[in-house]
């Protein structure tokens, strides 16, 4: 079968230095695929890589069929592929309602504005933000701010959904909340990338994880598995023989 | 009031203005026609200006530039092409010069794209000096044309309606909205769908249209052009003083800058012909830091806290 995102050998350098290198990977419909890594090691420019934000040097991204490698960023989003910022990027002089309607409006599923604004009431609803549709980012906490950027990001009705660190800021319930949400995605049908420091959600969500170390892949597989191996051990603790 | 009932008095007291401004020019002297000539080209070419500059804060001083092209349209064509054709050439040219400059400032933003609009026009002034100058040997041209005060005073308010009314309708529709996202955060605007390019370069060259056909409407009254009168740069900073006073966010915000500056203006240069642009300048620093929300966000607030003190009043008449 056909894999909902095909990575194939993308490489990213900036000047000399290599971002990402030959990496591939797949995501199928429905899966939680983990990606994991220390801090640089380059999932944030892969991810970026994926959403178009950033043009690979190298190497092909197809959804489905397509091949999206050559495709700016609003188109990949037209394709179905969005993402959430690693720090919240809200839309500061819109309020929560128009930063998410800007995702309905623009997405994949162009509709009329009242047709839209139905959808956004409804998604924004499920994330638990109808009391704050017409507060002014500024006005709310952060992790509604989180929710919102999810909101806004489900609004363009995606299929691929990449999640930046998501879950990292949370306290314990909303972690169990979040997770929750995730999973129901999940559920949904949509592939999802889950660049997560935060473990507990990685061993919980993801069947697979894909370990990144100074740009190149170095392990994948399940959670647990993975987390044992000596190689994935050494890059997060450094080679003091953890 | 009804949504209706509010949307029908809107219209015709819009209609009432427009049809008191139409007739004004039969009550006013010479000079008092000038002076609403300035006042309702400055209107077209700000409120123009706020379309694109307003929601997206790209501040351009390419004003001039698409002025200065309209004008010179009206004065190197006078001789062989009815005046009304030449304003509908001059839309076009300046729909072409805007498109050529949009693609080329893609990629440029803040400072840069400030910067890069005042080379262009000045580039441009330039060039039309040097090409007047070596290739058509003359520096200066005259129009003569059958076109008094009060038929080009009607143009600019035919001119003025249609952009406040398409300024309108663009800041209401999706366009709209997307030009706000734009100018919260680019790399959101992408990451919802929006062609960041596409958008910033069609209302940057609907923009530009208004500014080229006020040039040409406006040539007749220079009778004697030449590059330096219409290419001056202080058409372009004006405008964005203008529009900074009067406020960004509303329609009616340009002309509450428009008639301040333009009666200041008058009276300065009359008053102290010799130290009129200092004063002027310091006029725009005090405005600036004053009045950074412009006249529309200061005269909101005063509304909004009017209310609340005749409603906190009325409560208390209710209240043992």
């Amino acid at each position: 079968m056909t894999p909902l995102l095909r990575v194939q050998g993308v490489s990213k350098a900036f000047g000399g230095l290599v971002a990402v290198r030959d990496v591939s990977f797949t995501l199928a419909a429905g899966e939680v695929l983990g990606l994991i890594g220390p801090n640089g090691s380059g999932k944030t420019t892969l991810l970026n890589l994926v959403a178009g934000a950033l043009a690979a040097d190298d190497g092909t991204i197809r959804l489905v069929e397509e091949d999206v490698s050559r495709l700016p960023n609003h188109r990949r989003v037209r394709r179905r592929i969005n993402r959430t910022f690693q720090l919240v990027r809200m839309l500061p002089s819109l309020t929560v309602r128009e930063n998410v309607l800007a995702g309905a409006l623009f997405g994949a599923d162009p509709e009329p504005r009242r047709r839209a604004g139905a959808r956004v009431d409804a998604l924004l609803a499920e994330l638990g933000l109808a009391a704050q549709a017409h507060a002014l980012p500024e006005q709310i906490t952060y992790i509604d701010q989180k929710r919102v950027e999810l909101a806004r990001a489900l609004a363009t009705g995606p299929r691929v959904l990449l999640l930046d660190e998501w879950l990292s800021g949370l306290n314990d319930s909303e972690l169990v909340q979040g997770m929750a949400l995730v999973r129901g995605l999940a559920g949904r049908n949509l592939g999802i990338v889950l660049v997560e420091h935060v473990m507990t959600a990685v061993r919980a969500l993801c069947g697979r994880v894909l370990v990144m170390n100074v740009g190149e892949c170095i392990a994948e597989g399940p959670p647990d598995a993975v987390l044992r191996d000596p190689e994935v051990v050494r890059a997060y603790l450094g080679s003091a023989r953890a | 009031m009804t949504g209706a009932l509010r949307t029908a008095l809107t219209g015709l007291g819009v209609a009432g203005a427009v049809a008191g401004l139409a007739l004004l020019p039969m009550a006013l002297s010479n000079y008092g026609i000038s002076l609403l000539i300035s006042i309702l080209s400055y209107w077209v070419l700000t409120t123009a200006w706020t379309m694109f500059s307003g929601p997206t804060r790209y501040v351009s001083l390419a004003t001039s530039a698409f002025f200065g092209v309209g004008a010179y349209l009206v004065a190197w064509l006078v001789k062989g092409m009815p005046l009304q054709a030449i304003f509908a050439l001059a839309a076009v040219a300046g729909l072409a010069l805007a498109l050529l400059v949009g693609l080329s400032t893609l990629r440029v933003s803040g400072m840069y794209f400030v910067i890069f609009t005042f080379g262009l026009s000045e580039l441009i002034r330039e060039l039309a000096t040097w090409w007047e100058i070596n290739q058509t040997k003359t520096l200066g041209r005259y129009v003569f044309v059958d076109f008094s005060g009060t038929l080009l005073y009607e143009h600019l308010l035919a001119l003025a309606v249609l952009a406040v009314a398409v300024g309108w309708a663009v800041q209401r529709s999706r366009l709209g909205l997307a030009l706000r996202v734009i100018g919260d955060d680019e790399d959101v605007a992408r990451q919802v769908g929006i062609n960041v390019a596409a958008v910033k370069v069609a209302v940057f060259a609907l923009s530009a249209v208004f500014m080229t056909v006020t040039g040409a409407v406006m040539a007749p009254r220079y009778s004697y052009i030449n590059p330096n009168i219409v290419f001056n740069p202080v058409v372009s900073f004006q405008v964005v003083i203008m529009a900074l006073l009067g406020g960004v966010h509303r329609q009616w915000g340009p002309i509450l800058g428009v008639v301040p500056v333009i009666l200041l203006s008058e009276f300065l240069s009359l008053r102290f012909p010799y130290y009129y642009t200092i004063l002027l300048g310091l006029t725009f620093l005090a405005i600036v830091y004053f009045v950074p929300q412009g006249l529309a966000g200061l005269l909101e607030r005063a509304w909004a806290m009017w209310r609340v003190r005749t409603a906190g009043a009325a409560g208390s008449r209710v209240t043992p």
